[in-house]
């Protein structure tokens, strides 16, 4: 057991299976002796050099078009981009070739691939660095997607990622990568579609993803204060989708709130209370609530970009109207 | 490096079967057998038949929304293209891809692809893919003029260019983005000029002379096998269809049709050979009978083929997670 | 008349020698550049009007667009009247049309091959050559300006004209009594069979070489002959050698950057104007100046003769300089 913080955990995820099995390999721009744009490629460079660690040049597209070209080849390839709002410019090749091509082709091809994207807002890095887009993603059929929230959840799910056939979107909330956390270096790698209970509860079931995790804990701690229990859930993946967890915790609290840090409109929050709605209606006592940022381009004012994202107080506010 | 007599004839085949299959999907498109988007390589056989008679079977090609040609000369089956062709449970992607999409993993072609200029990224990494294995392969690349414009052409060679990849870059230039003539949709004359932005070899063939094809891909497959890295081939042709079946072209000049049809590939090749006593007139249409009969197996291949079964829709999209195929 | 000609191939640069020795693409929006400072040049030194060739790329149109967008064209500049086939042909005619206006030189941007074309089509008028081809033992890398300025030297009548131009020979082709075509340095016997990629660059196949000119220091074929004999331009011969016979050994430069160990007969020296005759043994293909060109059958038989039809080449250095003691630089 180590006390890592969510970057390393990464990081170590990947070490390790680099160490096993000479065909994984990372590319991204700047990830080898500069050691990645957040760092967490730090030191990779040292131990498999610049052949397996990559730099790639500033160019999205042919970033992810070339894991494709690798993955279905006999490699495996992880990709990084330094914001998730960069997978715009290499959409075509994240949702037209990773996510189709095996389809396609009648399942000839397989692409084990993972591709790393940096998401979220709070550093103060305006609209075009900030986004939430994992609703985009998981909309694809044929990509999996993956948003751990502690180290343990994000080494034992980089494991799988890269043992998975499949193309892997890996999200990493970028600030929770200096959040610290035990992690068990031995332990097997964690299972996609398994729902994660962050603290259990009788009266309130909320779901939240990426950041919002420790949001909605911090959110529970203040309901618990005025008696109301609070089950915190953390997906660990959009795609595929632990149901069975989340209508379980509806049947015994019969109320939802879902908190994520996308904007409201179109977001996989809508997904998840669409899923509830349609398969657990008859669990609920009350309308779901959603708590999203508003639908606004992420803002740089600290001012305003706090008020953007939600937070524990919000997620107050919508639960009091529950009860 | 001249060639020998079978491995021209082996060209001539290629050659032939390619424009036999073309000809059929057309003529089957035009009677409502076959739907969707039909892109024929009538024209260009060329090009995929001077590249791929240089290649291995365990390397690699990468194609375009105008695949058949390129499939058909590395070796692809006739039967299960035509399948696919039919949407039939059969084809190579069963059904779920059609003309667009067509691979054969065995035989190294990673794919068709419908979006233009994807195919140039995905050799990258077949390419970086060999290279990190240690083998020797090399990655084919095809594409037209049109894909050039897009940013994938110059990511890959660029990306190719600083890692030197075992990628061959084939231009199929064509005249044509579409409906657009070439002198419209960019200021160069030859695309082989924008290597040098690169710093790869740039050179540019006579894309209906296989036998100019062969040579310079036989050039360029050798230096990325050696690991000298990636090089353009820009081969001149002309595609004698409209963009897709049902595209009645009217966009080309006269002229300029019956200038290129002069330059029509199959029967340069057929007069070379009988020129050169390579084969006889009879041996020569024993080769087409054959081909001929090859096609028409195909054709009935696919027809009787059954339709896939709906439950297969949700399939392939995942090695292992099969979604709910209720709506 | 103060009139030149210009004649720029939109195709010379790119051929299969990017592969196989080094060569570099030379791209065509170079050329127009090259085409407008020989404009710049000759209309700033006296000449009074410019023909170009039209060609695929529209080099001619381009280059005079933009020197009136710039406002620095103060001459007419006219394209030739003619239809474009995309291909030497072009060159060709162009020079035709070029020898019938009676311009005072033509300037070519090509290569080896181009320059064949241009002598093809006119013999009469002075030739320069700027090299944006490949192989190139005719054209010269030259910068543009010097060209347009010894083009205008020669077409003002600024210069010693008989001593700044050569008449140069060139190999004829004969098919009986039928002069077939034409190569203005060097003629490859080789036994491939088809044209392909047209360049030359295997020594392997090639079992004889005729050469009008001949000097190591001319990279190509004709330095097979070169390295055991220089020709020069005003010897009246030229030579033909046999390849893989018998037991010397020499090397030579058939391409850039390319040395290649070849056993080499002893050259036999051909005089101008007499002709000998080869029959074939073989099936092969005779390559022109570098180019693959006349595909011939086993048991045919071929006419070989080194003339002075050649074209008449301008020396640049020697034009520049003696219209310099004349002054031509001098204002008035």
């Amino acid at each position: 057991m180590k006390n890592l913080s969510m970057m390393e955990a990464i990081r170590e995820a990947m070490t390790k299976k680099m160490r096993e099995d000479p065909t994984v390999f990372v590319m991204g721009e700047d990830v080898g002796a500069f050691g990645g744009c957040f760092g967490v490629t730090a030191g990779m460079f040292d131990e498999f050099g610049a052949e397996r660690v990559r730099d790639t040049p500033i160019s999205e597209g042919v970033i992810i078009g070339c894991a494709v070209g690798a993955a279905a080849t006999g490699t495996r390839p992880i990709a990084e981009l330094m914001f998730i709002d960069f997978a715009t410019v290499g959409a075509d090749q994240l949702v037209n070739q990773a996510a189709k091509m095996r389809y396609m082709v009648g399942g000839k091809i397989k692409l084990p691939m993972v591709v790393r994207l940096p998401l979220g807002a709070g550093t103060r890095a305006a609209a075009q660095h900030s986004q939430s887009l994992e609703a985009w993603l998981a909309h694809i059929p044929g990509l999996k997607v993956v948003y751990p929230s502690s180290p343990n959840d994000a080494y034992g799910l980089m494991l799988k990622a890269i043992e998975d056939d499949n193309p892997v979107i890996f999200l990493e909330h970028k600030l929770l990568y200096g959040i610290k956390g035990d992690v068990d270096e031995n332990s097997k790698p964690i299972e996609f579609g398994k729902a994660d209970v962050k603290r259990e509860g009788k009266d309130l079931t909320v779901v939240a993803t990426g950041k919002m995790v420790y949001e909605a804990l911090n959110a529970a701690e203040e309901l618990a204060k005025e008696g109301i229990e609070v089950e915190v859930i953390d997906p660990r993946t959009l795609f595929p989708f632990d149901k069975e967890t989340l209508f379980n915790s509806v049947e015994k609290t019969n109320k939802l709130i879902i908190v994520t840090e996308e904007n409201k409109r179109g977001s996989f929050a809508g997904e998840i209370s669409a899923i509830v709605a349609e398969e657990c209606f008859d669990n609920l006592d009350a309308p779901i609530i959603r708590v999203c940022s508003v639908n606004s381009p992420v803002p740089f004012s600290p001012v305003l970009e706090d008020y953007y994202v939600p937070n524990a107080g919000d997620i107050v506010k919508a639960a009091k109207k529950m009860f | 490096m001249e060639l020998n007599n079978t491995k021209i004839i082996e060209m001539y085949k290629t050659m032939k079967r390619i424009r036999e299959f073309e000809t059929n999907a057309s003529k089957l498109f035009a009677e409502g057998q076959i739907h969707g988007f039909v892109h024929l390589y009538i024209g260009e056989e060329a090009v995929a038949t001077g590249v791929c008679a240089n290649l291995r079977e365990d390397d690699y090609i990468t194609s375009t929304h105008r695949g058949h040609g390129h499939i058909i000369a590395k070796g692809g089956d006739v039967k299960y293209m035509m399948a696919e062709l039919y949407g039939r449970q059969t084809g190579y992607c069963k059904g779920k891809g059609g003309s667009m999409h067509i691979a054969d993993a065995t035989k190294g072609i990673i794919g068709a692809n419908g979006i233009v200029g994807a195919g140039q990224n995905i050799a990258t990494g077949a390419g970086l893919s060999a290279k990190l294995r240690g083998t020797d392969q090399v990655c084919a690349c095809f594409f037209g003029d049109g894909s050039t414009n897009q940013g994938t052409f110059h990511e890959s060679l660029n990306l190719a260019s600083i890692w030197r990849l075992p990628v061959v870059f084939v231009c199929e230039n064509n005249l044509y983005g579409i409906s657009m003539h070439q002198s419209r949709h960019q200021a160069i004359q030859d695309i082989a000029d924008r290597a040098v932005a690169y710093n790869i070899p740039g050179v540019v063939v006579d894309g209906n002379d296989v036998f100019a094809v062969y040579e310079a891909a036989n050039e360029a497959i050798e230096r990325a096998r050696n690991g000298q890295g990636p090089s353009l081939i820009e081969c001149k042709t002309y595609r004698h269809h409209g963009h897709f079946e049902g595209d009645p072209a009217k966009y080309k000049p006269a002229e300029e049709v019956a200038e290129w049809m002069s330059k029509d590939p199959l029967p340069r090749l057929v007069n070379y050979m009988l020129d050169n006593n390579i084969l006889s007139k009879e041996e020569l249409n024993e080769i087409d009978r054959q081909i001929n009969d090859e096609i028409k197996e195909a054709i009935k291949f696919a027809e009787e083929s059954p339709w896939p079964p709906i439950e297969s829709v949700v399939e392939d999209i995942y090695t292992d997670i099969v979604e709910e195929v209720e709506k | 008349m103060k009139t030149i000609g210009i004649i720029a191939n939109p195709a010379s640069g790119k051929d299969i020698r990017r592969l196989v020795s080094h060569a570099t693409v030379v791209d065509n929006n170079e050329k127009i550049n090259i085409v407008k400072r020989i404009i710049l040049a000759s209309q700033g030194t006296g000449v009074e009007n410019i023909y170009i060739m039209p060609d695929t790329f529209l080099i001619g149109h381009k280059a005079i667009e933009d020197l009136k967008l710039s406002k620095e064209l103060k001459i007419p500049v006219d394209i030739l009247s003619m239809k474009i086939q995309g291909n030497l042909n072009d060159t060709i005619r162009a020079a035709e049309l070029l020898e019938e206006l009676e311009v005072g030189v033509i300037v070519v941007l090509g290569g080896d091959g181009t320059l064949r074309a241009v002598a093809k089509g006119n013999s009469n008028i002075p030739v320069i050559g700027i090299s944006t081809g490949t192989n190139n033992v005719y054209p010269r890398m030259i910068e543009g300006t010097v060209a347009g300025m010894a083009a205008s030297a020669i077409a003002t009548n600024m210069c010693d004209k008989y001593n700044s131009c050569i008449r140069d020979k060139r190999i004829e082709i004969y098919k009986g009594s039928k002069l077939l075509d034409i190569a203005l340095v060097d003629c490859v016997i080789s036994k491939q069979t088809y044209v392909g990629s047209r360049a030359i660059w295997n020594e392997e196949d090639i079992v004889k070489v005729i050469v009008s000119n001949a000097h190591p220091a001319a990279i190509g074929f004709s330095t097979i002959v070169g390295v055991r004999k220089i020709i020069s331009d005003k010897d009246d011969f030229g030579a033909c050698v046999n390849l893989n016979v018998g037991d010397k050994y020499y090397l030579a430069p058939i391409a850039a950057g390319t040395m290649k160990t070849i056993k080499l007969d002893e050259p036999t020296i051909h005089k101008v104007d007499e002709r000998f005759d080869l029959e074939f043994d073989f099936n092969g293909i005779m390559a022109l100046d570098g180019e693959r060109e006349i595909p011939f059958k086993i048991g045919e038989s071929y006419g070989f003769k080194i003339t002075r039809n050649g074209p008449i080449r301008v020396n640049i250095r020697k034009t520049i300089e003696s219209a310099q003691e004349i002054g031509f630089f001098a204002c008035k």
